[in-house]
């Protein structure tokens, strides 16, 4: 829903290590985005095409590594790649005493410029 | 063309300001409170019967989000009680520098606990730290005992869950002991409360709760100042 936050965020963060790097023109963005971290990549990739109109991201593609949810469980001892969003119990053994280690990221890895 | 490696959080911004926020809040010895709930559910009621019930113990401070209006911080400004409205004008929850830009606004040296009200949504408050101590959800239970699957992460990142609207069970069809086990799979720690705020019943076993989480997060002061700098 706060997509365009989002967006606006990004764009500010690029276009300063894009100008910090001595460069003008940000040709594309490679985001890290979590299955749990509640953005919706379409929208998010809405959004930044519109918050991008007139910056030296104009012409920037935006490309998405979607991580999955996956996390280690205490009960049995086992890693584990979740299939939902959400885990509420080790997909493995059924145990309730599990951390979850990815899933939730949302962030910038690098980027092409110009 | 050049690669340019950035790897830096996209919501890093926000972070920074949220702990600039903890900082002061932590320097005056404020304890702060980031209220959740669906529109509707009896946060401003539930800030109204808590205030009723620790004021005389403890100097409280409210700021209030919503969308447009001022009809809560006129309600809880009606408690004699120091209150900012903060309208988002359209943005779905609060965000660190929103609260930032109204922080000299308010007495804090004078303040024990600060309620932040956030704006009524289940999704977006709970992606968005603004620099509180713990986040508090409340769940009316006319909203219905599937809430906690549908929208988990605001479960998992409360400390406490209140069941709002208790009085009226007898003429619903929810089941709480689903609530409870769905909310503690999500999060085995949280804390549930069972409370009506027309009523009142159930109110005094969440403010000692509450009274006693401020005592023990001064106690530990010195620790969580380190995490906070970290």
């Amino acid at each position: 829903m706060h997509e365009v936050s989002i967006a606006l965020s990004m764009l500010d963060i690029a276009a300063e290590k894009c100008r910090e790097s001595g460069y003008n023109k940000i040709d594309s963005i490679r985001l890290k985005i979590g299955r749990a971290s509640g953005v919706m990549t379409d929208a998010l990739i809405f959004a930044f095409d519109v918050v991008k109109t007139d910056t030296i991201a104009s012409g920037a593609s935006v490309i998405i590594d979607e991580i999955p949810v996956s996390g280690s469980c205490k009960d049995c001892g086992r890693d584990f790649v979740a299939e939902d969003t959400y885990v509420l119990c080790c997909p493995r053994c059924g145990g309730m005493a599990f951390m979850i280690n990815t899933g939730r990221e949302l962030e910038i890895l690098d980027m092409e410029v110009s | 063309m050049a690669k340019v490696k950035v790897v830096t959080r996209i919501l890093e911004a926000n972070e920074r300001i949220a702990a600039e926020n903890r900082k002061v809040f932590d320097e005056a010895g404020v304890y702060v409170i980031n209220l959740m709930s669906a529109p509707g559910a009896g946060k401003t009621s539930l800030l109204e019967k808590t205030i009723e019930g620790l004021s005389k113990r403890l100097n409280i401070a409210v700021i209030e989000g919503d969308i447009a209006g001022t009809q809560d911080a006129e309600r809880i400004g009606n408690l004699g009680i120091p209150v900012i409205q903060i309208n988002t004008g359209g943005a779905c929850h609060l965000d660190a520098n929103m609260i930032n830009e109204v922080l000299e606004e308010l007495p804090l040296k004078e303040v024990d606990l600060l309620f932040i009200e956030n704006v009524g949504n289940l999704v977006c408050p709970a992606e968005f730290n603004i620099g509180e101590d713990i986040k508090v959800m409340l769940l009316s239970i006319t909203e219905g005992d599937d809430k906690p699957l549908k929208y988990p992460l605001m479960f998992q990142e409360s400390s406490a869950l209140i069941l709002n609207k208790m009085d009226i069970l007898p003429y619903t069809n929810v089941d709480i002991n689903k609530i409870r086990n769905d909310a503690s799979s999500l999060n085995p720690v949280i804390k549930i409360f069972e409370i009506s705020c027309k009523t009142g019943g159930g109110m005094s076993e969440w403010t000692d709760w509450l009274v006693k989480a401020k005592v023990s997060n001064q106690r530990s002061a010195g620790s969580e100042k380190l995490n906070t700098d970290s």
